[in-house]
C-alpha cells in the first residue's frame, strides 16, 4: 500500500484556487515524498491553509492539477477521499457531545469497522499519545486540558491509519511549554509511523523543528522551498530572513545541529575540559553551556556517560558560520 | 424567598376572606376569614405550620431545608380537607344550591406553597424520584378529597360536575389543537431555517414577515382569515367537507401556526447556526456526508436551544389556544368566554385552571428535556 520513501505521495501541479475575483493561491507546484513531513509557512493570510484545504478538497482548486498516489483527487469521491486522509486543526474541533474513545473512532465506525476492531485501535492509540485509557476514554471533551483535547485530535486523525495526514496549525493554541512537548511527541510518532504530513503554521521555529520540507509562501505563492538548514542558510529573499529571525538566525541554526556532527577527536594529551555536553543536544545548547561556564571548550559525552570528542569555540567560528 | 412568601401566607389569612358563601350560581355571596369564622385563638392554631417553617427558614441549613420541604408538602396535601372542613362550617347540605368560591386567602395560601416547594426543591436538588413523591403526594390528597365528594360543595367543583364531558372534550381539544400547532410549525420552522441558512438574503425577509403576523393582535387575525377561509370552502367543496371553515378549528390552527413561527424559527435557526463551525469542519474533514454531519453532528449539537424554541412556542400557544374558543374552536377557552358571558366566574375558573396548570407542566417536562439534551448521551462510552 504504502510506497517506497521518495516518490511523491502527494503532488502539486501548478494549482490556484479564486473566489470570484480574488485570487487566493496562484499557481503553485509541490511534491511531498512519501514519509516525509512538509509544512507550509506564512503569515496569515498567504494561502497556506486553503492549499492544505484543498488537499482533502474541503476546498476544491479551481486551477491545476492536484495528485495523490498518482491519482487526481477530482476522479475520488470526496468523502472517500477524506477518510483516507487524516485531518487535524487547531481548537481541535473535537465534537463536543461524544466521549474521547467516541471521538477517536470516528472515521473507523464510519468505514464500518466492527466494535471489536475499532475499541482496539482507539485503545492502541491512546497508549501512543499518551493517554491514559482507563482515564480518559469516557471523558467529554469540556473535560480535558488544551494539551489533551489536542492529542485527541491526532489520535483521531491517525485513527483509520491513513497514509496521509494534514495538519492546520494543530498547536497553535497552546501554551509554549504544551507545544514545545507536542512537538516533541509529533516528532517521536512520525519516526515510528513514518506517514506523509502536510502541515500548516505560522510558527518558523516550528517548521525549523518538525519540517523535512519548509515551503515558504506569501500572498498565494510559494517563494521558496528547501529543508530547513537550506532555507536558514540561503533565505530567497528579505521576507524569508524576517521569518527565520533576521541576525538571530545563527541561533536558530545552531539549535537545529546536534554537537556530534561539529566535534572533534580529543586532543593527544588526554586533558578532558571540565564542563560536558552531549552529542545528541544542539550547537545552541553548547555555546549556551560555554557563556555560563566562561570556558571556550567542551567535554562531548554519549549517552553511556563516555566521552567521545570535545567541542572548541573555535569550531563555531571557523566552520558553522557561512 | 421562603420567609418571604411565609409572611404573604401569614398575612393573607389574617386579612383576607377564605371562601365566599354564595346561595345560588351567580349571586357573588359574602365572604368569610380564617379569625371571623374560627376565633383568634384556632385561627393561630391553623397558622402554626406556617410560622413553624417561617422559623426554620430564619437560619437555614441543608437539614433544616428539608425538613421545610417536608412540612410544606405536608400543608399542600392537607390544604383540600382543611378546605373542606372550613367550608363545612357554613354548608350544610353538599349538592344543594348554596356553594363555596374558593378566595383569597386561599388562593394565596395555595400559590405560596407551591412556590415555597419549587424553591426547596430548588435549593435542595433532590433526585428525580423524591421530587415525584412530592408530587404525588400534594395531588394525591387533593385526588382523593375530590374522589370522595369532600370538596363537592366548591363552586369550581359543581360547575365542573355539570360539565363533565365537555370538560374532558375541551381539554382533548386544547391539547390537539396546541400539539398539532406546534408540530406544524416546527417542520414549517426546520424548513425555514434550513433556507435561510442555505440563502443568506432570505433571513431578514422571513424574519421581518414572522414579526408582523406576530404584530397582529389574535382576533384581527381570527377576523382576518374567516373571510379567506369562507370564500375557499364555498369555492371548493372539498375542503368544506374536511372542515375547513371561516370559523372553526381551520383559521385557528392557521392563526396559532402562523404565531408560533416567529419564536420557533427564530429559535431553531439560532441553534443550528450557532454550532461551532470549528466542529463542522472537522466533521466534513473527517469524512462524514452531509447528511451526516447533519444528524450526527449538527442537530444533537443545536438540540437544547431547539427545544428551548419548543418549550417557548408551547407554552404561549397554550395561551393563545384558549382566544380560539372565540370562533369556535373549542378548547378551554370555550369556559372562559361561557362564564364570563354568564358572570360565572367559577366557571370562568374552571377553564383557566387547567390552562395554567397546562402551561406549567409542559414548560417544566421541556426544561427538563433541554437539560438532558445538554449533558449528552452519557450512556454511549465504547465509540
Amino acid at each position: 500500500m504504502r510506497p517506497d520513501a521518495g516518490t511523491p505521495m502527494i503532488e502539486l501541479d501548478n494549482v490556484s484556487k479564486s473566489f470570484g475575483d480574488a485570487v487566493a493561491v496562484d499557481g503553485i507546484s509541490l511534491n511531498v515524498p512519501a514519509g516525509s513531513l512538509c509544512v507550509l509557512v506564512g503569515t496569515s493570510g498567504c494561502g497556506k491553509s486553503t492549499t492544505l484545504r484543498m488537499i482533502n478538497r474541503l476546498i476544491e482548486h479551481t486551477g491545476g492539477e492536484i495528485r495523490i498516489d498518482g491519482h487526481q483527487i477530482r476522479r475520488f469521491n470526496e468523502v472517500t477521499l477524506r477518510r483516507r486522509i487524516g485531518y487535524a486543526i487547531q481548537n481541535t474541533g473535537l465534537f463536543p457531545h461524544w466521549t474521547v474513545a467516541r471521538n477517536i473512532g470516528v472515521v473507523p465506525r464510519l468505514l464500518k469497522w466492527d466494535k471489536a476492531r475499532t475499541r482496539e485501535r482507539v485503545e492502541s492509540l491512546m497508549a501512543l499519545l499518551g493517554l491514559d485509557v482507563e482515564a480518559f476514554a469516557g471523558k467529554y471533551p469540556h473535560q480535558l486540558s488544551g494539551g489533551q483535547a489536542q492529542r485527541v485530535g491526532v489520535a483521531r486523525a491517525l485513527a483509520a491509519d491513513p497514509d496521509i495526514l494534514l495538519m492546520d496549525e494543530p498547536f497553535g493554541a497552546l501554551d509554549p511549554i504544551t507545544r514545545s512537548s507536542l512537538q516533541a511527541e509529533l516528532l517521536r510518532i512520525q519516526s515510528r509511523i513514518r506517514k506523509t504530513i502536510v502541515f500548516v503554521t505560522h510558527d518558523m521555529d516550528e517548521a525549523l523543528r518538525l519540517a523535512d520540507q519548509i515551503v515558504v509562501m506569501q500572498a498565494g505563492r510559494i517563494i521558496q522551498q528547501g529543508t530547513p538548514s537550506e532555507i536558514l542558510a540561503h533565505p530567497s529573499d528579505d521576507f524569508v530572513e524576517t521569518l527565520v529571525g533576521g541576525r538571530d538566525r545563527g541561533l536558530k541554526r545552531a539549535s537545529l545541529t546536534p554537537v556530534g556532527e561539529m566535534m572533534e577527536s580529543l586532543p593527544d594529551d588526554g586533558r578532558v575540559p571540565a564542563v560536558h555536553v552531549l552529542q545528541t543536544d544542539s550547537m545552541r545548547l553548547a555555546v549556551s553551556l560555554m557563556l555560563w561556564h566562561g570556558v571556550s571548550q567542551l567535554a562531548v559525552v554519549d549517552d553511556t556517560g563516555e566521552t567521545v570528542g570535545m567541542l572548541p569555540l573555535r569550531r563555531l567560528v571557523d566552520d558553522f558560520g557561512e | 424567598m421562603v420567609l418571604a412568601l411565609g409572611g404573604l401566607a401569614v398575612l393573607a389569612l389574617w386579612g383576607l376572606d377564605a371562601v365566599r358563601i354564595q346561595p345560588n350560581r351567580i349571586v357573588s355571596g359574602t365572604g368569610h376569614g380564617l379569625i371571623e369564622a374560627l376565633g383568634t385563638g384556632p385561627a393561630l392554631l391553623v397558622m402554626l405550620p406556617l410560622a413553624l417553617v417561617m422559623a426554620l427558614a430564619w437560619r437555614p441549613t441543608r437539614g433544616r431545608e428539608a425538613l421545610m420541604l417536608m412540612l410544606v408538602t405536608a400543608m399542600l396535601a392537607a390544604m383540600p380537607w382543611a378546605l373542606s372542613l372550613f367550608i363545612g362550617q357554613f354548608i350544610d347540605d353538599p349538592g344543594g344550591a348554596a356553594r363555596a368560591a374558593v378566595s383569597g386567602a386561599s388562593w394565596l395560601v395555595g400559590f405560596a406553597l407551591i412556590l415555597m416547594l419549587i424553591d426547596l426543591r430548588q435549593r435542595l436538588q433532590p433526585g428525580a424520584l423524591v421530587t415525584l413523591v412530592l408530587i404525588a403526594v400534594s395531588l394525591g390528597s387533593l385526588g382523593v378529597a375530590f374522589g370522595r365528594g369532600a370538596l363537592d360543595s366548591l363552586a369550581l367543583v359543581q360547575e365542573y360536575e355539570v360539565r363533565r364531558a365537555a370538560f374532558a372534550e375541551a381539554i382533548v381539544n386544547h391539547l390537539i389543537l396546541v400539539g398539532v400547532a406546534v408540530g406544524a410549525s416546527l417542520v414549517l420552522a426546520l424548513g425555514l431555517a434550513l433556507w435561510m441558512r442555505r440563502v443568506a438574503g432570505v433571513r431578514q425577509g422571513v424574519l421581518g414577515v414572522l414579526s408582523f403576523i406576530q404584530t397582529i393582535p389574535s382576533l384581527a387575525l381570527f377576523g382576518l382569515l374567516l373571510a379567506p377561509l369562507a370564500w375557499l370552502a364555498s369555492r371548493f367543496p372539498l375542503l368544506s367537507d374536511l372542515g375547513i371553515q371561516g370559523i372553526g378549528w381551520a383559521p385557528a390552527l392557521l392563526a396559532l401556526v402562523g404565531y408560533s413561527l416567529l419564536p420557533m424559527t427564530r429559535n431553531t435557526f439560532i441553534a443550528l447556526d450557532g454550532v461551532d463551525p470549528d466542529v463542522i469542519e472537522a466533521a466534513r474533514g473527517m469524512g462524514l456526508a452531509p447528511l451526516q454531519v447533519f444528524f450526527q453532528v449538527r442537530l444533537p449539537l443545536a438540540l437544547p436551544l431547539l427545544i428551548e424554541g419548543i418549550r417557548i412556542t408551547t407554552v404561549q400557544a397554550i395561551g393563545l389556544a384558549a382566544v380560539a374558543a372565540l370562533i369556535g374552536a373549542g378548547g378551554l377557552g370555550t369556559f372562559i368566554f361561557q362564564g364570563l358571558g354568564q358572570a360565572a366566574m367559577n366557571l370562568v375558573m374552571l377553564g383557566a385552571l387547567p390552562i395554567v396548570l397546562m402551561a406549567m407542566l409542559v414548560d417544566a417536562l421541556l426544561k427538563a428535556l433541554a437539560d438532558a439534551a445538554r449533558r449528552g448521551d452519557a450512556d454511549d462510552r465504547t465509540g
